[in-house]
């Protein structure tokens, strides 16, 4: 008696076997590198490292202007990202395009771009040093390279979200007296709100790791992807892997809260 | 409290609602018609969803065109309910800023008590429902809107909402709109029903009116009415008509009073469409009193009497607790009806069977050929 198993028939392919050994390459050429390089520097070189005054300052340049990036995305991408997904008029899709352009535009082109406005001998870059505050080589200038590239990520993500709220709750909500403040904050930010958090941690995530607009705008301070360059081109691989492990560990710290607290647990 | 639409009319890329004039006084109208006919968007334009291009629309003289939906207090109750996922019933119910003795009266009207405290996802489609009832009646609205919220519903579960609505909305003492596309929902909730097609009301009358004086063939069908048959007036009296359809002569008793659907306006030898409701067509057994024949006019000149025909049974088919019967009564009358399964057995209904089949005059309604589009 033959059983009635895709594995049990004679002469058939299992194309789900198949399907899994060609992707299943494709995740070993994810993992195997991540696992090379946190076995090929040792505990003790990678804490010593992590002790040097240029590590823990490139840390903190990294984390401080990460974190100001993604409030600032936050602050301006949510309310385009609700405009986006609720206004009504052709020209949405012009802006959409704006919004997607430094996603798909290469970054160090980015920083290039930037600099033609806010650079040196610029307006805007000469009226901004005189009043003390330098867009580029400074912590505002990390900012500024880092927004530019990783805010999409929230409006994108945050638009998607806001789209997935029904909008007849928001109807029921006005309808029962409450205007449009009010009907976000209490209805459509909370429903929208894990969704508005993986856009949130996507921009982070995306700050953390910016490089080629950053060393366009802001070579100096030192964020700690421009520091593993750094050491890199100075002093070899080795030098630059302890800090490469404290990215890793940062970025699979995001990736945890993508999967965890940014799901949408009312779908 | 009246609620008044005026040359109403908004369109959308294929579609066109309007130009549309109603008023709703303290009452339940219930809005019937096919889907896509624009009865939802006439509630998104009293609720303030949708902005119309012309026309006014006042609440007890209040022009609410142009006015943002929260500045309207119009209460609107959506099709699946629209309840917010992430509130428990009570947080839904207390939302438009409702006490809490407010929120345990409403529960215990409409018996919600022991779903007070679950989120909407583990309600049933009838728990929702009453929520969402609840949860706009908090908001004490001066005009009350419901979306077919009966329609997802399981019918035992939506023929016990049904009778309890009725009550409620009386009490409410606001201008009701209720939409639907059942007609026995409409005849049974509203205290006058208006039937919508393709963004127009077609007519706008008490039940009994759209049921059994249908301003055009539209409404009849619309109203679960097959008994349509084309036919021309031969004799055009007073107080009556007499109407030849295919070989038979019906007698009609045609109502003067204005505004009542056209009737005055059939004249001898105008072509008409001859409209019966299923509901009052009665059979008998065919050696009762009423058989006559098929030639009624022969029967007598007199109006009141019921037209008396035979007839012979071409098709029928179990409903459930109705049997629906066609008895054909002559070439190009096929009068269907509906009887209780006792008066089946009484009657012995098989196809072929030969019935007595009466209509009283005032049940034979005359819609002219203007009122067709």
């Amino acid at each position: 008696m033959a059983t009635r198993t895709d594995h049990g028939r004679m002469g058939s392919v299992d194309w789900l076997s198949v399907a899994l050994v060609l992707g299943g390459l494709l995740v070993v050429y994810y993992v195997a590198p991540l696992a090379s390089l946190v076995l090929s520097a040792s505990p003790g070189a990678v804490a010593s490292r992590l002790g040097e005054s240029s590590v823990r300052s490139a840390a903190t340049t990294s984390l401080l202007s990460a974190s100001i990036t993604t409030v600032v995305a936050t602050a301006f991408g949510l309310p385009l990202a609700y405009w986006l997904a609720r206004a009504e008029t052709r020209w949405k899709t012009v802006v959409l395009g704006f919004v997607v352009l430094p996603l798909v535009l290469p970054p160090t082109v980015g920083g290039v771009v930037l600099l033609t406005v806010v650079g040196p001998n610029t307006l805007v870059g000469d009226w901004a040093a005189a009043a003390g505050v330098p867009l580029t080589r400074s912590l505002a200038g990390v900012v500024l390279a880092q927004t530019f590239v990783a805010s999409p990520f929230v409006v994108v993500t945050a638009k998607a979200a806001f789209e997935s709220v029904d909008e007849t709750l928001e109807y029921a909500s006005r309808s029962l007296g409450k205007g449009r403040w009010t009907t976000a904050r209490n209805v459509t930010l909370p429903l929208a709100g894990p969704g508005i958090l993986a856009g949130v941690t996507l921009a982070f995530a995306r700050s953390i790791g910016e490089f080629g607009a950053t060393m366009m705008l802001s070579y100096y301070p030192r964020t700690m992807p421009v520091e593993i360059w750094v050491s890199f081109v100075s002093l070899g691989l080795d030098a630059a892997y302890p800090v490469a492990i404290l990215l890793v560990v940062i970025s699979v710290a995001a990736l945890l809260v993508l999967n965890t607290v940014a799901r949408n647990p009312w779908r | 409290m009246t609620l008044d639409l005026s040359a109403l009319e908004t369109s959308y890329a294929d579609f066109d609602f309007g130009p549309v004039d109603l008023t709703v006084d303290r009452e339940v109208l219930a809005v019937l018609g096919p889907s896509g006919s624009g009865k939802s968007t006439m509630l998104s334009l009293v609720a303030g969803i949708t902005t119309p291009d012309s026309g006014s629309i006042t609440l007890d003289g209040r022009e609410l065109v142009g006015r943002p939906p929260e500045d309207r207090n119009v209460g609107i109750v959506f099709q699946e309910g629209a309840l917010f996922p992430h509130m428990t019933a009570r947080e839904n119910v207390a939302y438009a800023g409702a006490s809490d003795d407010r929120v345990t009266e409403l529960a215990a009207m409409l018996e919600l008590g022991d779903v007070l405290d679950r989120r909407p996802p583990t309600l049933s489609g009838g728990e929702r429902q009453r929520v969402a009832l609840a949860r706009t009646l908090a908001a004490d609205p001066d005009a009350l809107l419901l979306d077919e919220p009966l329609s997802s519903l399981d019918a035992p579960i939506r023929r016990r909402l049904r009778d309890e609505l009725h009550d409620l909305f009386t009490s409410l003492d606001v201008p009701v709109l209720y939409v639907t596309h059942d007609q026995r929902t409409a005849t049974a909730l509203g205290d006058r029903v208006a039937i919508v097609r393709d963004g127009t009301i077609e007519q706008v009358g008490s039940p009994s009116t759209v049921l059994d004086r249908p301003a055009n063939r539209f409404v009849a069908r619309f109203t679960g009415n097959e008994n349509l048959f084309e036919g021309r007036v031969v004799e055009r009296t007073a107080d009556g008509a007499r109407v030849r359809v295919g070989g038979t002569t019906l007698r009609a008793a045609v109502s003067g009073d204005a505004g009542s659907d056209g009737d005055e306006s059939v004249a001898t030898g105008s072509t008409v469409t001859v409209s019966v409701h299923p509901s009052r067509v009665e059979l008998g057994a065919p050696d009762g009193a009423t058989r006559t024949g098929s030639d009624a006019t022969r029967a007598g000149t007199d109006a009141a009497r019921a037209n008396a025909l035979t007839g012979t049974v071409a098709r029928w088919l179990h409903e459930g607790t109705d049997y629906r019967i066609e008895v054909e009564v002559g070439d190009g009358i096929g009068f269907t009806t509906t009887v209780r399964p006792p008066t089946f057995d009484r009657l012995g209904v098989d196809r072929g069977v030969e019935l007595a089949v009466s209509v009283p005059p005032e049940a034979v309604h005359l819609i002219p050929r203007s009122a067709e589009r």
